[in-house]
């Protein structure tokens, strides 16, 4: 018997896995895969793809002037969180940064990776791009930022990561290759090669590919900034990016240290109540078994995290087969049962992509649902 | 038409989505692998219908699984890598090492008879050396030890009279090598009122699996079905103390041999924590454990997680007053059975088990506990700290506790 059993491990499951072990309860994690934060950029956006901000943020995903503050709070325990975990995350909802990514777009975003500079107006940049690595584009990347940003000088070079394999690299197995120090030393000699010939009169920012080191990108962001005369980011596209994949592993181990409970490679395939107690079928490898719990958090991630199909008929809610209306919310939803995230049916973007600060933001809110919750039912007992 | 052709449709559901390729333990810490993407569903799809493809690469798969628990399609990545293997070995033929090494029942076999010798000289240099030269096994990786009295020699019931009865399928590791884990859980099963019978069974098949001996992997695996099978239509429950044999009789079982049988069988399966934890559940546990004062690091060995089964033996291990226990948090061993021993993949398994002994040393615990024979056997390479399985721990639990007349 489980106090909380989170259904997903994505940001938002992660999350609500780990808020509620902190609060003391014993709390399993039920998943099919790795959960769709492999495929993101790591960046927590407001509302993705738009400059909307904050008030607008707040208005869109329905949160009244009176939870200005709880909203706050849950960043700021997120913020903490990323901190104490090696991976601290930096930024302001009141103040959306405009980063960069990998096409030569320029997003906004809430909060993001000490690995990431927000792009100035004006300045120089030198985009480098790896040989090796063919999702980054250094001049596809130069000509799509030169038409935002007009006033910026911008060149670009390649270097070699020293690497060759018979499969197609990726931005994070560059990552991994920078996590050691003589591949860096060697990367570093090549750029500044390039610089005494190219670029002689000093440069602003570097973009280079979310590629900075994965375990070691403290020591790689410095060493590149301190060692280039200037300041670094990393340009998040394709997945997987180094931005988003050290933030999952560390989040996963940090929930599994606090004793979270991780059933993987499972899939939920039956739920009924017993009284106010959720029980639910988990399909194992070999057969069904049961698990019940007080709260069950469903962190399914909408039709992108598979949590809803899109089907004939209209959407199909895929966890606990019950009705949710054309948005994806539940229709009519049992007690102590707690969508989180894109699992909420909120559908204010698209397919359930609700940006990285609704995820924090509704991880932590239904937490504090949850503790209500414990609370009457201490005063009734 | 190849022999080895096999009918699996899963990988039809893979995006790409490159998960797997992610959380692959080798893939991170090497480029010579292709990856379970593209050694998995994408050679698949090449295959299928056409020519039979042989990639070398395939041999640095160690089939921990954790593809399987990594994609959010379920496509049965290590199947299709496992296949693979055998493509590979039926192509360009086995080297004598990995005909042994995947036999590993054989081995435990002749190295028992001969224990104390054996123990001997494989801690004598030049006869490592000379291994290496000859065999390819790394003359730098240690062995375990195998026992004289093998567990066969120690126990033979094959029937057990109480009202819940337990079949242990022992595994070659605590039959040869690890006796005391065998010995533990009956004491375990013993302090909860269980009978245990020993049913007939061949080494579960996971090395042969492992070094693309497929055919003979199957034939071991029908034999355990059948075996097996006698006894849980009896009513017995099976229960295995190593958590490699247990997930093919979960998995692998059920997805090779494609029968109702297996399937059947898988039904009946449970890890001895997770067999515990059961009957904690149903109010039936003996917990008149006895206090150990201990802090301890909990190893989570990739066959246990890809079972879907919790965390069962920390969930034991806490019933035990005074017992502090840490799950670890580390990644892949990198013994991965045969793999660590083989001489071209030893400096890839000592890649991998980097993590894992800079968590141990981080953490400085009393002990380290696993399920893992493997695994603990790095460990044992890596690391300073003692190893234990939690069958030991519970043992001890029960008989320190003080007799009242």
């Amino acid at each position: 018997m489980y106090d909380v059993i989170v259904v997903g491990q994505g940001l938002t499951g992660l999350l609500s896995a780990i808020v509620a072990r902190k609060q003391n309860k014993k709390v399993a994690l039920v998943a099919k895969g790795t959960g769709k934060m492999l495929q993101s950029t790591g960046l927590m956006d407001l509302v993705p793809g738009s400059n909307k901000d904050f008030s607008q943020w707040m208005e869109l995903y329905g949160l009244s002037n009176r939870e200005k503050i709880t909203v706050k709070d849950a960043i700021n325990e997120f913020k903490r969180l990323t901190e104490k975990i090696g991976y601290e995350y930096v930024g302001d909802v009141d103040k959306l940064a405009n980063v960069v990514t990998s096409s030569g777009h320029l997003k906004s975003t809430a909060l993001y990776p000490k690995t990431i500079t927000p792009i100035p107006e004006k300045g120089r940049i030198v985009i480098v791009g790896f040989n090796e690595i063919v999702d980054f584009q250094p001049e596809f990347l130069k000509g799509n930022l030169q038409k935002e940003r007009p006033n910026l000088q911008i060149k670009t070079m390649s270097v070699s990561l020293g690497k060759d394999s018979q499969r197609t690299l990726t931005q994070l197995d560059a990552a991994r290759v920078l996590d050691e120090k003589d591949n860096r030393e060697q990367i570093l000699r090549q750029i500044k090669e390039k610089m005494k010939t190219e670029f002689t009169d000093g440069v602003d920012l570097f973009i280079f590919p979310a590629a900075l080191g994965v375990q070691q990108w403290e020591k790689v962001h410095s060493q590149f900034c301190s060692e280039l005369k200037a300041m670094v980011t990393e340009a998040p596209g394709l997945p997987p990016n180094a931005t988003a994949i050290r933030l999952h592993e560390r989040l996963r181990k940090e929930a599994i240290k606090l004793g979270v409970r991780f059933y993987t490679d499972t899939e939920v395939n039956g739920f009924s109540k017993k009284g106010t107690i959720n029980e639910i079928t988990i399909k194992m490898n070999n057969r069904n078994a049961k698990l019940e719990s007080q709260h069950l958090l469903i962190c399914t991630g909408g039709i992108l995290g598979g949590g809803l199909e899109q089907t004939a008929k209209g959407l199909k809610e895929t966890t606990l087969q019950l009705s949710v209306n054309k948005e994806g919310a539940y229709v009519d939803l049992p007690d102590h049962v707690y969508p989180v995230g894109a699992s909420l049916g909120t559908n204010v973007i698209h397919y359930g992509i609700t940006g990285g600060i609704y995820s924090v933001v509704s991880s932590y809110l239904t937490n504090l649902q949850i503790e209500r919750s414990d609370m009457r039912g201490l005063q009734r007992a | 038409m190849h022999e080895l052709s096999f009918h699996e449709t899963t990988f039809e559901k893979c995006l790409k989505c490159n998960a797997c390729t992610v959380n692959c333990p080798i893939s991170n810490v090497s480029f010579d692998f292709g990856g379970p993407k593209h050694l998995g569903p994408e050679l698949k799809r090449m295959m299928d219908h056409q020519e039979v493809i042989d990639d070398a690469r395939i041999e640095l798969c160690t089939l921990c699984g954790t593809c399987d628990a990594s994609c959010p399609e379920n496509v049965h990545v290590s199947t299709l890598t496992s296949y693979a293997k055998a493509i590979h070995a039926e192509e360009n033929g086995t080297k004598f090492r990995d005909l042994i090494l995947s036999n590993a029942e054989l081995v435990g076999k002749l190295a028992s008879t001969f224990a104390p010798i054996t123990n001997m000289t494989m801690k004598v240099k030049p006869v490592r050396k000379a291994m290496q030269k000859v065999l390819g096994i790394h003359a730098d990786r240690q062995f375990p030890t195998y026992e004289f009295s093998n567990f066969k020699r120690r126990y033979n019931k094959k029937h057990a009279t109480t009202e819940k009865k337990v079949a242990y399928f022992t595994g070659c590791y605590a039959t040869y090598n690890a006796p005391d884990v065998a010995d533990s859980f009956i004491k375990v099963m013993e302090y909860n009122g269980i009978d245990v019978a020993i049913p007939e069974q061949k080494c579960c098949g996971v090395p042969m699996f492992a070094n693309g001996q497929m055919k003979q992997g199957l034939k071991n695996a029908q034999f355990n079905t059948n075996s097996l099978l006698e006894y849980t239509r009896q009513g017995y429950d099976i229960v295995m103390t190593c958590t490699s044999c247990t997930s093919a009789f979960k998995k692998e079982y059920a997805s090779y041999l494609k029968t109702e049988e297996a399937e059947e069988l898988a039904q009946h399966i449970y890890d001895a924590d997770e067999y515990l934890r059961i009957l904690h559940e149903e109010g039936v546990l003996n917990t008149n454990f006895a206090t150990i004062n201990a802090k301890v690091g909990y190893y989570a060995p990739c066959h246990m997680k890809g079972q879907g089964i919790g965390n069962p033996a920390m969930d034991i291990l806490e019933l035990i007053p005074g017992f502090e226990i840490q799950d670890m948090a580390a990644s892949c061993c990198g013994q991965c059975g045969t793999f660590g021993f083989k001489e071209e993949k030893y400096p890839y398994s000592l890649e991998l088990g980097k993590g894992l002994a800079t968590v141990v040393e981080e953490l400085d615990a009393d002990y380290t506990v696993t399920e893992c024979g493997m695994c603990k056997n790095q460990l044992d390479q890596l690391t300073n700290k003692q190893v234990k399985h939690p069958m030991q721990i519970l043992k001890t639990a029960y008989e320190k506790v003080p007799v009242t007349s």
